[in-house]
């Protein structure tokens, strides 16, 4: 039994910044049904790696790793037929969620306004890059520009160094789990009230939010990987080719063992970077790790894939996929333990439209492979 | 009235929940936080504290007996259990444990930092440029991340009882939530065997990369040339106007694939791009990028942010005030928008003696 089991999304959202919040609504027992469309595919869906042809729809394991436990249906909402399923999908859910462009939902028939008149208990989640109002509302940009415009980027680096990109699209994963959080406390006032509500997520502010330590100091610096309230803060290498450990000294009794451990009489870089240099960053680890001494060795992606805790504490679960085949995807962070999670297989494209327009919403089997051929369920 | 007015949260912070109570707190709960002797940062303090009740712990067993009332236990000791919440806690509770590792894995038990635990995420190894060490991002954001987890933990389990009428135990991992934001390495290496590397504002795409960051007449803009022909023809008609597009009104961009083209060639176009840029403002490069879309955007820096007239218009920022200094900062407040939140205590509280809280009644 997961923790939201009974819970219905209709999910329209797509690429990164909606879908990794129904993930989660997903893993944990909610029943999400994805709408996408052959005409308007899925970015997600054509993002590497693949599994073999890059045009092959259902073989990006980056689509099926941020899709899991979803059922996937087509619907043309550019066709009124098409939006006329989707309407009836609508008025099925507890929650839509949504990441259209400014103003789409409304032109479609499917804004807020319209949803609650049908529904007044209706939950309607959207989320994009500026939020919904203010003079940005209408912004058009891609998961990175939530780092330029929210001063993450100007503040990553050493002092004085211009400003750095993150490595991913890191807005496109805070805003979806502030998304998650989002809709889990509507869900919780819906319960309380009987209201619905239309909650407007940016992917911006949620970038301020996890920086708002920063925010609240004296004056606002870049720093690199310094921090003022630690004894020791950085990392120093380790044996190998572009091999690192991070190592974080608190106090004074971590500082006597750090000490201790690697046989050095100070606290200095260069005392630290030569006593590190030669070890190899594991076994340093475990050595640090058993003295009391806070480190953590800079894992690459090998090591990420391959690592024994992550492994054993099921971060990674390997699922079969029909183009995939076994493939491994990731969990949730936590274990309920009376509720837990349970991950399954991303869908392929449309793969559950007989189940959720005949099966689940009662419509004609005979009527919907009419639509399909027609493409407005396509 | 706020979706979560009337919930009762005990926290025993400790970087770990931090966020996570802080989000449950501005959604209306009624947090109490013990926060442990080591946090004297005061901009920590504000931005993440502000709105709880702060106790200080002068009474474990008042502890134990809050923990029994609350609906939901953030518990982020990252040094043992020091107040026996595991045994107190209520069967009608919440109670998420939050650690760095797992509870029974090979980590069990180690210690850990913001720090160490986002060295081990993989982010930082990708992280800055190739010839410098790893370079950690702004703030504390394996932290952050798992602090948003333990608010995930908690609003399940709250769903879950209201279907069950139980509460429950979970088990958060620091380093699962600070890995599950790396949604590119581990899944990038199972599938191509290749491992990533640092490659500063290079964004490496097929056999080459492109720059990610310009400098401009006034500060930095982002923008990448990509695969893209629309948003290339865009750019590329306003250097046309301008008079400075050089040899890139001469390309074909519906049959010219970026990510194939040798490095050589993309940085002989992109020295154009550059002095274009160069000599123009951000706010031109924006407004032509907002009106065109280039896919452009300006650099802000943290007072650029707190200047903008689009997070203003959003509220965004709030005033807090210290209690204890009676100093005031502008921090960021509302995590999102909606027409169900009321805006919570904008104040950090001096301490409360836990044994004299009857925030929650009579003890």
């Amino acid at each position: 039994m997961g923790a939201l089991d009974g819970l219905k999304i209709a999910d329209f959202s797509w690429v990164g910044a909606g879908p990794r919040a129904t993930k989660d609504l997903a893993d944990n027992g909610a029943t999400v049904i994805k709408i996408e469309s052959r005409r308007r595919l899925d970015l997600g869906r054509l993002s590497p790696p693949f599994a073999g042809d890059p045009k092959d729809v259902d073989g990006s394991a980056f689509f099926a790793q941020t899709n899991t436990s979803k059922k996937s249906v087509t619907i043309n909402l550019s066709d009124p037929r098409g939006i006329e399923a989707a309407k009836k999908l609508v008025a099925w859910a507890d929650v839509v969620v949504e990441n259209f462009g400014y103003g789409f939902m409304e032109r479609i028939g499917l804004g807020y306004q319209e949803l609650k008149k049908n529904k007044p208990d209706i939950i309607l989640a959207s989320v994009s890059v500026a939020g919904r109002t203010g003079p940005m509302a209408g912004f058009r940009g891609y998961g990175n520009s939530a780092a330029a415009h929210s001063g993450h980027a100007w503040l990553t680096g050493e002092a004085g160094s211009p400003p750095q990109m993150p490595p991913l699209a890191y807005g496109d994963v805070v805003a979806p789990m502030f998304l998650t959080v989002a809709i889990l406390a509507a869900l919780e006032h819906r319960a309380r009230t009987g209201e619905g509500q239309h909650i407007d997520v940016s992917q911006i502010e949620p970038m301020v939010h996890v920086i708002a330590d920063l925010y609240a100091q004296d004056e606002i610096e870049k720093t690199g990987n310094d921090d003022a309230g630690f004894l020791v803060h950085g990392v120093f290498p380790t044996l190998g080719d572009d091999q690192w450990i991070a190592i974080a000294i608190e106090n004074e009794a971590q500082a006597e063992a750090l000490k201790r451990t690697l046989g050095i009489g100070s606290l200095d870089r260069e005392a630290i970077c030569a006593a590190t240099s030669t070890e190899d960053k594991f076994a340093l680890f475990d050595r640090l790790a058993a003295a009391g001494i806070p480190a953590g060795p800079v894992l690459d992606g090998k090591n990420v894939f391959e690592n024994p805790e992550l492994r054993a504490t099921g971060h990674f679960v390997k699922l079969d996929h029909p183009v995939l085949g076994p493939s491994t995807m990731p969990a949730p962070p936590y274990l309920l333990h009376g509720t837990p999670a349970r991950v399954d297989r991303a869908p392929c494209l449309g793969e559950h439209n007989r189940e959720v327009f005949v099966d689940m919403l009662g419509l004609d089997a005979a009527e919907v492979e009419a639509l399909i051929a027609e493409g407005s369920l396509a | 009235m706020s979706m979560l007015a009337g919930l009762r949260v005990l926290e025993i912070a400790d970087g770990l929940t931090d966020f996570g109570g802080r989000m449950l707190a501005e959604l209306g709960a009624d947090v109490a936080v013990v926060l442990p002797d080591s946090c004297t940062n005061r901009a920590r303090r504000l931005a993440w504290h502000h709105g709880k009740t702060i106790l200080s712990p002068d009474d474990r067993q008042a502890i134990r007996k809050l923990a029994v009332k609350a609906d939901v236990v953030l518990d982020g000791q990252r040094n043992g259990d020091r107040f026996g919440l595991d045994e107190a806690v209520s069967d009608n509770t919440i109670y998420v444990r939050v650690s760095p590792f797992s509870a029974e894995g090979p980590y069990a038990g180690r210690p850990a930092t913001d720090l160490t635990l986002f060295a081990l995420s993989g982010l930082m190894h990708v992280t800055g440029e190739p010839n410098r060490p790893p370079l950690k991002f702004p703030g504390q954001q394996a932290y952050a991340l798992t602090g948003i987890q333990a608010a995930t933990a908690a609003l399940l389990g709250l769903y879950a009882r209201r279907r069950t009428g139980r509460g429950q135990k979970a088990d958060l991992s620091a380093f699962q939530s600070a890995t599950l934001a790396n949604y590119r390495e581990a899944i990038m290496y199972e599938w191509t065997g290749r491992i990533g590397r640092r490659h500063g504002n290079l964004l490496v795409r097929g056999k080459s990369g492109v720059r990610q960051i310009w400098p401009c007449k006034d500060g930095y803009v982002t923008w990448s040339m990509i695969d893209n022909p629309s948003m290339m023809r865009a750019v590329v008609s306003v250097m046309e106007e301008k008079g400075a597009a050089g040899e890139l009104s001469r390309i074909d961009w519906e049959n010219t694939l970026v990510a194939n083209t040798p490095q050589e060639t993309i940085e002989r176009w992109e020295a154009i791009i550059a002095d274009f840029f160069a000599g123009h403002t951000r706010e031109e490069l924006g407004n032509w990028s907002l009106k065109l879309g280039w896919g452009l955007s300006v650099i802000y820096s943290p007072e650029d942010v707190r200047d903008s007239e689009h997070l203003k218009a959003r509220g965004l920022f709030v005033t807090v005030t210290d209690e204890e200094t009676g100093k005031a900062v502008s921090v960021p407040g509302p995590l999102f928008r909606s027409a169900q939140t009321d805006a919570p205590r904008r104040t950090l509280g001096k301490p409360v003696p836990a044994s004299t809280f009857t925030g929650w009644g009579e003890q």
